[in-house]
């Protein structure tokens, strides 16, 4: 299986796959010139990734996105239930900072989108 | 040139930081960039300074996005521009460009819609849009009022005046 990896800018967040424990990360800001663009490979990977896999955490820690970032967000999201609903274990953990509440009413209102775990967690600096 | 006129119509209008000229992305990057690094050093709340750069995120793309679907030249589009003033005990973020004639009263139709909206509405209204498909050849996913006015104090304003028989110029404002 191909792995993920895109470096962390300004405006978009690092990706990662570590295939030792199956999690894919997204860690810093989001807010791409062009969300859907930047998305792309992104899902793309997720959909091939979820027919080889059997367990998969996505594993986010975003203090800024945009809203159209929030869009590709979802879409992650329903890749990652559909694959779900045919017996992978997918999970998310979604880490906010203190400072920061918005960000854990954004996880609360993707939590409402999915039925697979989604734990929010506190960011420890 | 005079700078020092312009200069005292800024600090007038409580103006702190301003961009006119034609927007890329690296220059909404790191006006961006500055702006934050500049309210930190005043002081306030983390959540309150990533709610002035959130909204003025979504203001900048706006613009820059509208641009590039209604393929507006540069040239065209002459200067957009982004402003962030001191506003009571708060801020205000403007952005002001070009649109077609017939966008400038649909936009601000969208503007008083979502400011008539309670917040229940608003995240309903929200939800229907992150549902719905993307709009081909669209930049954005038509969230951006909404996430203004979730992160803001007041309602939103939005005036448009005739530049020609094409083309008139909108300005948008946010209050945190």
């Amino acid at each position: 299986m191909e792995t993920i990896s895109i470096q962390q800018t300004g405006s978009t967040p690092q990706v990662l796959f570590d295939p030792l424990t199956s999690t894919l990360c997204l860690l810093g800001e989001s807010y791409p010139e062009n969300s859907f663009d930047f998305y792309t490979p992104v899902v793309s990977w997720l959909k091939s990734a979820l027919q080889e896999l059997s367990v998969l955490t996505l594993d986010i820690t975003i203090t800024y996105m945009n809203s159209s970032s929030t869009k590709c967000i979802l879409d992650l999201l329903d890749i990652m239930e559909e694959a779900y609903s045919r017996g992978v274990a997918t999970s998310i953990i979604w880490r906010y900072d203190r400072e920061n509440p918005r960000s854990y009413v954004l996880a609360e209102e993707f939590l409402e989108e999915v039925t697979f775990p989604f734990e929010i967690e506190v960011l420890t600096k | 040139m005079d700078l020092f006129e312009l200069r005292n119509e800024f600090d007038k209008s409580g103006i702190m930081m301003c961009f006119n000229g034609p927007f890329s992305h690296s220059i909404i990057e790191e006006t961006g960039k500055a702006m934050r690094n500049h309210l930190v050093a005043e002081n306030i709340s983390q959540s309150a300074v990533l709610d002035v750069f959130a909204v003025y995120i979504e203001l900048a793309q706006n613009v820059r996005n509208y641009l590039t679907v209604r393929e507006i030249t540069p040239s065209e589009a002459m200067s957009s521009i982004i402003a962030i003033a001191r506003k009571g005990a708060g801020y205000a973020i403007s952005s002001g460009n070009i649109v077609l004639n017939a966008d400038g009263e649909a936009l601000c139709s969208r503007v008083h819609d979502v400011n008539s909206m309670t917040p229940e509405e608003r995240k309903r209204n929200y939800r229907e849009l992150l549902r719905r498909d993307a709009v081909p050849g669209a930049l954005g996913a038509g969230l951006g009022f909404l996430e203004i006015a979730k992160r803001s104090s007041g309602k939103m304003e939005c005036s448009v005046r005739p530049v020609d028989d094409t083309y008139a110029f909108i300005t948008l404002t946010a209050f945190i």
